[in-house]
């Protein structure tokens, strides 16, 4: 073999495994190809130096070195001898066959030449395995006592394997206690869960109009009434699995039990409705009708029937409100007799169209009678929502993951169904809440206004509070006797439309104005009573009448603030408030004295001690005052018009100096300077620039520019000035030092740095040091 | 070759003369042949065998599982390829198996119907071949590490015991119990032999450092102590005074004619010595790795004429020339650790147990066929060539 042909494939394998590509160059490897076609010796050659590249502690290269060893491996018959005659070490160096030499990082290279290793020994093996010996041994060897599954994707050993398995025992150890823990929350809290599912239920049932209504219990209603206390034991007994089912039937019932009570309650209310649909042509009252008759004949599917329902509910409700808020013309038109009807009633016309928004769905307002219970279902709502849910869904997750038994799955899943279901009825409710803040407020109206209701008589009265307050929270000012603010009263004239107002639940500033025009009446005898906020806020307003009205509210705040502004002079200056605005008009007899702080002590005084200093800035200050001016803004009109590289002029408008050409200066059409010393000056500075590198001339990118395109640009001067940096050996690799880049390794890097440990060190012997200098001759020390 | 032939044609050479000129050269060519094979019943590795003197046709293995298994080496199908075939197993379902790793096993040296074995569950086993059923057991404090029935006694039947305790047991197959004791190691004694020379000669080998070789007669204590130093004792510091090595001497074994043991040691060396007065010969073979804990097994060949030494080294075979201490090769086949090899007198061949679970079969390379031969044959010589011997060139490639 020729000298030539030895360097050559040297140099060929060295670059093909330096290259860190996950491919083998074809070029390249053809090449070594052709020139180990001549010789044997040329494949010694080849194999020699593919197995010290094999044996390069870098993944890449391995990989690289390997895949040239499997290309030849497959040609020629001598490289296969020498393969196999070492293809201990061989597998060693690729399939990690010994865990004391693992492979070298990178990792994933790593585990990609591993893969790769053993499925190219499987190919090997099936292909020559019968020819070599050496080769079937080891494939046997990777296969029995290794235990390499070939069949595997990830090619892993039994050790791997183990390691996986071990994890997977932990995490199941991990998951086991998770399990038993839950199954023990789930102990605990199933009884408190059950309590308050029953409690939700048994609200909801007392909140549901259908349940009030107790003046013609429905014959069936009893027994059906009586089934869900039966079952309910019997739920607790079971694991909840069919708890669900039976709130079904129990809809179903309750919405039997609906339709019956609807019935009855449409009989009782017939006559007066009848007398309605005669006055009103309305549309819907006929399809009512038809619902109704529907009813009776009981052929209707259940959902629509259903919403009929909703719709009586709603009706109902909306026939209460009207009787409330309303003149109740309803109760007046009941005579049959038109004439009398429009007598007595004082309407012009027969023909009356009264539009009734219904709102499909169930809706329950809060009032006094049934407020103790909504508010116990505000707090079981929130008591689930924000405990009992979320620790179900926990559980249910725990079980899910871990796989545990069906049971206690059922049951968690059990349990959040019924639950979800509680909130889904609660949601189905629509229960109108009053905002709790305002609750409180209304009892204690409430106990002004109805000095017989002793309900409120538990509650712990608020002191009002006696004396002025300046500012008074909008929806507090009825309490207080205060008129109320203009958008307030906007809202009282939409009462006197109670037809029209949507059945939206009632909000704050609404409920506000429906009380306060009694309130308004009783205004005038709360003043009269001295010890009451009323009377102190009206002498307040005989004293100050303007400061109230300007600081009476935010509400009213906007349209004074108007008012002030309409009433400033444009043109006046406005200027910070200063020590000379304070002293405005007046001789200042302290203005810059300083007075120092005599000893405070009883006798003894220090002589020299002057009382006072006069500071001279000081007085200044308080007598004078800055006013910047900074006059008006005048836009550049002027270019830079120094000549580009372009060929163009720049055009940067800057006022005194170009950030790239420097101070602005005349220029002529071709954007040369007009006076010479300019175009002197102009001249040097091109010259100092050529003579320096700009920094992006970075001398190896230079180098790299260089040697793509056979240019000389001149890297040589720039690399002598780039001599410092030392230039990779094979910047294809990839670093594994930067790998190690860590913040662990460099915090290494500073904490275990030589001179800091010294220091340390130092600094610990000096201070045991003294200490024992300190203590050296006290023996006593020593003995405690 | 042609030239042994004529001598001993014509009566000029010692017919031994031949047979040792061919035995060297058959051991020189030893190899992995791919037509032999032995079968693969070992699950785990293989820790001892043994081949039977009697007839040289039947091979005990030993496993560190308990496994015992005997192998038929003997090619009666005329063919060249050949795969010894397990004859019978004692595996882990038998009643009788050892429960933890065997030790050492040995053939009775004039029957095939009986064997010994030795394991770490603190039991030597007399087993009866046709049965595969102990027919003695003798128990022991602790592990046991070898054991070896004397290959040429005619006055006495006793098997030498080495276990972790210091005391060497002597056990008498005649009475079926413990006879004698051995006191003089300080450490568990790992390799016992007996002189295949003198019936009453004993080397003993200890984790010590030192060899002892007693003559079982004489009750007071051993004949002599080997040492390294050969008694020169200023080159020797005061606590390596009678060793034979710096640590722990786990091989032993006497030369075919008993003349010199040899010893290896965890200090990664052997040593000859001739066993008549225990001088240390001083042959440098070099390193031999050994890092076994255990028991190591190596053979020295019979019948060539520069003998030479199997030792295993790693997950090889060494093989040295025996008195100039030259490396002649290292035999490549094993995955890992090769714990023992036994090398076969008659054929010249090798086998070699390993932690892989291979036993692998070493065999000389037949000589190649000659010249004028090969060229009648031609072309069709080529073809017969196995295919996945030729190169395989593509033609894009130029």
């Amino acid at each position: 073999m020729e000298l030539s042909q030895r360097d050559r494939l040297s140099e060929l394998v060295e670059e093909l495994t330096t290259s860190g590509q996950p491919q083998l160059n074809q070029d390249k490897m053809k090449e070594i190809k052709k020139i180990c076609k001549v010789s044997n010796d040329c494949i010694d050659h080849v194999y020699h130096s593919v197995m010290s590249q094999l044996s390069q502690e870098h993944a890449e290269v391995r990989l690289s070195a390997f895949q040239i060893a499997s290309e030849l491996f497959s040609r020629s018959h001598h490289f296969r001898m020498l393969l196999v005659d070492n293809f201990q070490g061989f597998l060693e160096l690729t399939v990690e066959t010994d865990s004391e030499q693992p492979l070298p990082p990178p990792k994933e290279v790593a585990r990609k030449l591993r893969s790769l290793a053993i499925q190219t020994v499987q190919s090997w093996q099936a292909s020559y395995g019968t020819a070599y010996k050496k080769l079937a041994l080891g494939y046997h060897f990777l296969k029995q006592v290794k235990k390499v599954d070939f069949l595997d994707a990830e090619a892993r050993t039994v050790a791997e394997r183990r390691r996986e398995q071990e994890r997977r025992r932990k995490m199941e150890r991990i998951y086991k206690e998770r399990v038993e823990a839950a199954t023990k929350d789930m102990e605990e809290l199933y009884q408190e869960i059950e309590a308050t599912l029953k409690e939700m239920e048994s609200c909801m049932r007392l909140l549901l109009p259908d349940y009030g209504f107790t003046d013609f219990p429905p014959v069936n209603s009893s027994p059906s009434d009586f089934q869900p206390a039966n079952e309910c034991p019997s739920d607790d007994d079971q694991p909840c699995c069919s708890k669900d089912v039976k709130d079904d039937s129990k809809q179903g019932k309750k919405q039997d039990r609906e339709e019956s009570r609807n019935e009855k309650k449409s009989s009782e209310r017939k006559k007066k409705e009848q007398d309605r649909i005669e006055t009103k042509k309305n549309r819907k009252i006929s399809e009512v009708k038809k619902g109704k008759g529907k009813k009776e004949t009981r052929s209707e599917d259940e959902e629509r029937e259903a919403e009929k329902t909703k719709h009586w509910n709603e009706e109902k409700v909306k026939d209460g409100q009207e009787e409330e808020g309303s003149n109740e013309e309803e109760e007046e038109a009941e005579p049959c007799d038109e004439d009398l009807f429009i007598r007595n009633s004082g309407l012009v016309s027969h023909s009356y169209s009264l539009d009734l928004d219904l709102i499909p769905g169930l809706h329950v307002e809060e009032t006094e009678d049934n407020e103790a219970v909504v508010s116990t279902v505000i707090d079981l709502y929130r008591l689930i929502t924000t405990k009992h849910l979320p620790a179900v869904q926990g559980w249910v997750q725990v079980f899910t993951k871990a796989g545990a038994e069906q049971q206690l799955l059922r049951r968690a899943l059990d349990l959040k169904r019924s639950l979800e279901a509680a909130l889904q009825k609660h949601k189905e409710l629509h229960i109108a809440y009053k905002t709790r803040v305002r609750r409180v407020m209304k009892a204690s109206s409430n106990s002004e206004d109805d000095d017989d209701n002793d309900e409120d008589d538990d509650f712990e009265e608020v002191p009002e509070k006696e004396g002025y307050e300046p500012h008074i929270p909008e929806h507090l000012r009825a309490e207080y006797g205060l008129d109320p603010s203009p958008s307030t009263s906007a809202a009282s004239v939409t009462t006197k439309l109670p037809a029209k107002r949507p059945v939206a639940p009632p909000s704050q500033s609404s409920y506000c104005s429906s009380s306060s025009s009694r309130q308004l009446k009783q205004l005038k005898e709360e003043e009269q009573d001295p010890t009451c906020a009323a009377a102190t806020l009206r002498v307040l307003r005989q004293h100050f009448p303007v400061p109230s009205a300007s600081s009476s509210s935010s509400s009213s705040g906007p349209s004074s603030s108007h008012c002030s502004s309409e009433m400033k002079p444009v043109d006046a200056p406005v200027v910070p408030f200063g020590l000379d605005l304070y002293y405005w008009g007046q001789e200042q007899p302290s203005a810059g004295k300083i007075v120092k702080a005599a000893s405070q002590h009883q006798f003894w005084v220090p002589i020299e001690t002057e009382e006072e200093v006069e500071n001279d800035e000081l007085r200044a200050e308080s007598s004078s005052r800055y006013i910047s001016f900074p006059g008006s803004f005048t836009p550049v009109s002027h270019y830079c018009r120094a000549p580009l590289g372009n060929g163009k002029l720049c055009q940067r408008q800057d006022r005194l100096k170009c950030p790239f050409h420097g101070r602005i200066i005349p220029r002529d059409q071709e954007g040369r300077p007009c006076s010479q010393d300019d175009r002197l000056r102009e001249e040097q500075e091109e010259r100092r620039k050529m003579e320096e590198q700009p920094d992006w001339r970075d001398a190896e990118l230079m180098r790299d520019i260089e040697a793509a395109t056979g240019e000389n640009l001149s890297s040589d001067r720039a690399g002598k000035k780039g001599k410092g940096k030392k230039k990779k050996k094979y910047p294809n690799l990839s670093d594994l030092k930067q790998s190690a880049n860590t913040s662990r390794s460099r915090l290494e890097k500073k904490v275990f740095n030589k001179s800091t440990m010294r220091k340390v060190a130092q600094m610990m012997s000096k201070a045991d040091r003294r200490k024992h200098e300190k203590f050296s001759n006290q023996f006593n020390y020593a003995l405690n | 070759m042609l030239a042994f032939l004529t001598a001993r044609q014509t009566g000029l050479d010692d017919p031994l003369r031949l047979r040792r000129a061919e035995s060297t050269r058959r051991v020189l060519s030893l190899k992995l042949n791919p037509d032999r094979d032995v079968d693969r019943v070992h699950g785990n590795g293989v820790n001892t065998i043994d081949i039977e003197a009697v007839e040289g046709r039947y091979m005990l293995s030993g496993g560190a599982d308990g496994v015992i298994v005997i192998y038929d080496l003997e090619n009666y199908s005329g063919k060249p390829q050949y795969t010894c075939k397990a004859v019978c197993t004692v595996g882990r379902s038998s009643r009788y198996v050892h429960k933890f790793s065997v030790e050492t096993v040995q053939w009775y040296p004039y029957d095939t119907g009986m064997f010994v074995t030795s394991s770490f569950d603190k039991t030597m086993k007399v087993w009866d071949t046709e049965m595969l059923k102990p027919a003695e057991v003798f128990e022991f404090e602790g592990n046991v590490y070898s054991h070896h029935l004397s290959p040429i006694a005619r006055k006495h039947s006793l098997i030498a015991v080495g276990t972790k305790n210091p005391k060497i047991q002597l056990c008498d197959l005649k009475s079926g119990s413990r006879i004698h004791v051995l006191q003089g190691h300080r450490a568990e004694v790992l390799s016992v032999q007996w002189s295949p020379r003198y019936e009453h000669i004993l080397a003993t080998a200890s984790a010590d450092s030192k060899v002892k070789v007693w003559d079982v007669r004489r009750a007071s204590g051993s004949l002599f102590t080997l040492d390294q130093h050969n008694g020169d004792k200023s080159k020797a510091s005061s606590e390596a005074v009678h060793t034979a090595h710096n640590g722990r001497v786990n091989g032993l074994c006497f030369t075919g004619d008993g003349l010199y043991l040899l010893t290896t040691g965890t200090d990664d060396r052997m040593r000859l010595w001739n066993s008549a007065n225990g001088e240390n010969t001083l042959v440098n073979y070099g390193k031999v790795c050994n890092e076994s804990r255990k028991r190591q097994q190596l053979t020295v060949s019979r019948g060539c004429s520069p003998e030479f030494v199997f030792v295993p080294c790693g997950s090889s075979v060494a093989v040295y020339a025996l008195h100039t201490g030259e490396l002649v090769t290292m035999l490549r086949g094993h995955y890992n650790n090769v714990d023992c090899c036994a090398f076969h007198p008659d054929y010249q061949e090798l086998y070699s147990g390993g932690k892989d679970c291979n036993i692998l079969a070493w065999v000389p390379v037949l000589r190649p066929v000659d010249v004028e031969e090969e060229s009648n044959k031609g072309a069709a010589g080529q073809s017969s060539v196995n295919p996945a011997f030729q190169d395989t060139w593509s033609s894009d490639e130029d």
